[in-house]
């Protein structure tokens, strides 16, 4: 599969008085359509792995952060934090998110807020709307606010909207983990399917091993390093066992 | 742009309660301040009014016996306060017979030196030399009406014969302009009569004997000068007394204090405004700020999706827009049901005259564009605020 997303020697440093965190990605690269599971225990940068790919967190200098579009050249996305203005719609382009409990906007119906990605990016497509609302069984609620949706219909809603604007890359962070093992199995099902027909690549995050273990993913996970400072560790990207385990 | 501010009314209006608490703080300081200003331009103008509808009230006449020559009068129509001036002959010959031309009754009326740009004979611009202007009063009498003709009689005790000019109607004055009968006329009529009572021959009238006009002294006995304004009746009834040395009689007591009754009134007005603004800023600027606060997820959900921070930046402010002209709806009609109980309650007469609560539109614009104008900057610490939410916290704060 060609590489759609390729990271090199990056990293992420947080400082909070004489308290720090770092993240070091030695190497990644995901491929269009590819499905990638990052695990990790808590306190190990997951999130801050996921900000970091979905341009929400600016990386420390040096580095590779590139994206290899199939149909045009190639886009370093470290240099686009030196003219911050273009990362918001550059993001809204490239990349769905899902987050752990929906994220939906609460005064806009359920339709409405999976049509609105494809409205930020000025790419109306209500047939796929359409489509995915009735695809993820959503098709009775779809007139309906959140307030009045059950935590399993808001997620199967951001998985939804997370995919409606047909993005190159889902990032669900915990997607499942305020769901009971049988729809957070369901919600993940779906997303993949989703994903698959709008030839998304998804990279979720997830404590849960056992669930992961029923899809087809490449692994990565991140953890500690041993040896590191007092107050200030890193934890560092690696992929599990021999490189890109199929679970 | 269209879909911010669809999303920011939609967000504003599904937490109506918010939108109702920020339109209640402005209609609560809004409403009271129209009505002050209301009440200050109401009873100040109805004053005014009054003052201005008598042209009287910026006329300034020189007392007693003094000597005024033409080049007096070409003087003083050149100072900046001066609306209009004129010579006047002596008060002695002041009174006239009228008669309508053709007519058999005469009326006896007061004549008065007018001349082009006098504002009591506006809307005339002017008389001619041997045109008149007449009071309602003596119109009526006479049966008198613009382009009628009439007879100026006068008749003094050393002549043989009485003096008769001539004369076409140019207007008839406004109602309550004038009281009484009075004829208006130019300068060089009333100086006719005065030269026939002091006895000089005026032979294309008629009066062959007398001395020759030719050797009478260009003075008259005053002058009567109009103010170019009501603030400035009071300096220009100083500069005339001072320049000439004479005395002076004006309406200046009750003109400056109605004057000065309408500075303090807007001192007081704007005292209050600004402790009222301090208030609503500080009740505003926290709310929205707050509100921002609040919704931050929602504003980080946006930016995450894709929408860049600077228009995230102006989601509180359209919000704060919309919420001031709701508030200024909901204030212009609270105001308006107030301005008409206190009219009732009051019950002033001044209703025909604007009301005793008294906004003009223009003034209401004005104070429409200010009140948005206030309420847009008390917007811009939300704004900022806005400008700052991360989008990535709705990653973090769930995990």
């Amino acid at each position: 599969m060609a590489e759609a997303l390729v990271i090199r020697d990056l990293g992420v440093s947080l400082a909070d008085g004489d308290r720090g965190f770092a993240l070091r990605v030695p190497e990644l690269s995901i491929a269009a359509g590819e499905t990638v599971g990052l695990t990790g225990p808590s306190g190990t940068g997951k999130t801050l792995l996921l900000e970091l790919l979905g341009l929400l967190r600016a990386p420390d200098p040096g580095g590779v952060y590139r994206l290899c579009p199939r149909d045009a050249p190639e886009r370093d996305l470290t240099a686009l934090w030196t003219r911050r203005g273009r990362i918001a719609r550059l993001r809204g382009r490239l990349f769905g998110f899902v987050p752990q409990t929906g994220g939906l906007l609460p005064f806009l119906t359920l339709s409405e807020n999976v049509a609105l990605p494809q409205r930020i990016c000025g790419r109306p497509d209500p047939g796929l709307v359409s489509d995915l609302i009735d695809r993820l069984g959503l098709g009775p609620v779809a007139g309906l606010r959140p307030e009045r949706l059950s935590i399993g219909q808001r997620q199967r809603a951001a998985i939804a909207r997370a995919l409606a604007h047909r993005p190159r890359f889902v990032i669900a962070d915990e997607p499942t983990a305020a769901l009971d093992p049988e729809n957070a199995a369901e919600a993940m099902t779906l997303l993949f399917e989703a994903a698959g027909r709008t030839g998304s690549a998804v990279i979720v995050s997830s404590h849960d091993l056992d669930l992961l273990g029923r899809f087809a993913l490449t692994r990565y996970r991140l953890a500690l390093d041993p040896d590191h400072a007092p107050g200030r560790p890193v934890s560092r990207l690696i992929a599990a066992e021999d490189g890109r385990e199929a679970a | 742009m269209r879909l911010l501010v669809t999303l920011a009314l939609r967000a504003l209006f599904r937490d109506w309660i918010f939108v109702f608490c920020n339109v209640a703080v402005l209609a609560g300081v809004i409403v009271p301040l129209l009505v002050l200003y209301g009440v200050r331009n109401g009873v100040y103008d109805a004053l005014i009014g009054d003052l201005m509808a008598n042209p009287a009230s910026l006329q300034i006449d020189t007392a007693g016996n003094q000597s005024f020559t033409p080049a007096d009068l070409a003087e003083v129509q050149g100072w900046e306060d001066v609306r209009f001036a004129t010579l006047k002959t002596r008060s002695l010959f002041d009174y006239v017979n009228v008669r309508a031309t053709g007519g058999r009754g005469r009326q006896e009326a007061l004549i008065a030196p007018s001349g082009t740009g006098d504002p009591m004979i506006a809307p005339l611009p002017g008389l001619g030399p041997d045109e008149v202007a007449v009071s309602p009063a003596l119109a009526t009498q006479l049966g008198l009406s613009a382009g009628d003709g009439v007879e100026i009689f006068t008749q003094a005790e050393n002549r043989p014969r009485q003096l008769v000019l001539n004369a076409r109607v140019a207007g008839v004055l406004p109602p309550g302009r004038i009281d009484g009968r009075v004829v208006m006329a130019d300068i060089a009529l009333l100086d006719l009569i005065e030269a026939f009572y002091d006895g000089y021959a005026l032979p294309d009238h008629g009066i062959d004997s007398g001395k020759p006009l030719a050797g009478r002294a260009g003075s008259f006995e005053g002058m009567r000068v109009y103010a170019a304004a009501l603030d400035r009746l009071a300096p220009l009834q100083d500069r005339l007394e001072t320049r000439f040395g004479v005395r002076t009689l004006a309406r200046t007591a009750e003109v400056t204090s109605v004057l000065t009754l309408g500075r303090n009134l807007g001192l007081a007005l704007a005292l209050t405004v600004a402790v009222a603004a301090a208030g609503l800023a500080a009740s505003l600027v926290f709310g929205f700020w707050g509100e921002v606060v609040r919704t931050r997820r929602t504003l980080a959900n946006l930016g995450l999706l894709g929408l860049p921070q600077w228009q995230l930046s102006l989601f509180p402010v359209i919000q704060a827009l919309v919420t001031a002209v709701i508030g200024l709806l909901v204030s212009f009609l609270l105001f308006r049901l107030t301005a008409a109980l206190a009219e009732r309650l009051f019950e002033t007469g001044l209703t025909e005259r604007g009301g005793l609560v008294s906004v003009s539109p223009a003034e209401a614009l004005a104070i429409a564009a200010a009140v948005i104008a206030f309420v847009g900057c008390a917007s811009l610490a939300a704004a900022r605020a806005a400008l700052a939410t991360d989008p990535a916290t709705v990653l973090r704060e769930e995990t």
